[in-house]
């Protein structure tokens, strides 16, 4: 075979692997495994929610796209459509309860409904920020 | 002492009839879906707080940025850091009215169009909107909803060239709410 054929050849595998790979690990990457995922910051349920209500930019720079592990006790837990969320309340507001609300992942839902009003729980969650009435931690876990 | 007693419980009811019912949700739905020639983008966000009052038709919609999920992580990574900049602009809002709130039967129930006029703000830019919804009253609970497009020019979100043929210059919006009496 001669030299140049040899040479495109070998430029068309590498491009060809450039592309797959550009697809499979780049394009089509998953999503981050929350679940399985470290919190990057542990933290009480209400030292969260007052770090927003105090000083909402600072909490922001610090906590929000974050993976943060809380602990409360459970106020409640809310069901709508294939939600479930569970919530820790502090405040009363325009929008009813306010505090920390947990998107719970599929494989917790059972776990989480199993939990009663008071119960202390410790949830791992990515936070998507704080809307003026509630810290939303989303893609949660039960940790035991 | 009796006389203004009477006075300020009477002057409380008129206070709390005047400010009508009030409904709220905290998780509305919005997604926004983008037709280009190169791909199809739809994008999810089920943690929408809104809230609506009857008597005056005011109507507050809040959403976070980084709620919103596409099907492709990478998507996401591009709509947070590049499109909207959802760090320097966490929220989006709609502060407005239903101008024709007169006219939904709030009280009988059934389905209602609904004239909706206010300030949308995407991306820290401002611009009013009036756009058309629905509002199906039944069994306590409101349903909101309504499709509109935005021009992502508006809103100062900037597309780069090289992935122009990916992303349409206008997106689908689309509001789907249900709100329950708030039980105060």
């Amino acid at each position: 075979m001669k030299l140049w054929i040899k040479i495109i050849l070998g430029l068309a595998i590498i491009g060809i692997i450039a592309v797959l790979f550009g697809y499979f690990f780049v394009y089509n990457k998953p999503h981050t495994d929350y679940e399985n995922a470290e919190a990057e910051y542990t933290l009480n349920a209400p030292e969260l929610y007052n770090a927003f209500v105090e000083d909402k930019h600072g909490a922001d720079s610090l906590y929000t796209g974050k993976v943060i592990l809380i602990e409360a006790p459970l106020t409640k837990k809310e069901t709508a459509d294939s939600l479930v969320i569970a919530v820790i309340v502090f405040n009363e507001g325009m929008f009813g309860d306010e505090g920390i609300r947990c998107v719970m992942l599929p494989k917790f839902h059972e776990t989480i409904m199993a939990y009663q009003t008071g119960d202390p729980i410790k949830i791992k969650g990515y936070c998507t920020g704080y809307n003026d009435t509630d810290v939303i931690l989303e893609h949660c876990s039960i940790i035991h | 002492m009796k006389i203004n007693k009477i006075l300020i419980i009477a002057l409380l009811m008129l206070a709390s009839a005047a400010m009508g019912q009030k409904y709220v949700t905290k998780t509305g739905s919005i997604k926004f879906f983008s037709d280009a020639p190169m791909e199809k983008i739809e994008a999810y966000n089920n943690q929408v707080n809104a809230a609506l009052d009857t008597e005056t038709g005011d109507l507050v919609f809040k959403v976070l940025m980084k709620s919103f999920t596409f099907e492709k992580a990478l998507m996401q990574e591009h709509f947070n850091e590049n499109y909207v900049e959802s760090d320097k602009f966490p929220n989006a809002t709609f502060v407005g009215k239903i101008t024709n709130a007169g006219e939904i039967g709030f009280q009988k129930g059934g389905t209602f169009d609904a004239q909706v006029e206010g300030k949308l703000t995407i991306h820290g830019v401002t611009r009013s909107v009036k756009e058309l919804g629905s509002l199906t009253v039944s069994d306590g609970k409101i349903l909101t909803t309504s499709v509109f497009p935005i021009k992502l020019s508006d809103y100062e979100i900037k597309i780069p060239k090289t992935v122009a043929s990916n992303i349409s210059e206008s997106v689908e919006i689309t509001v789907e709410v249900s709100l329950a009496i708030l039980n105060q």
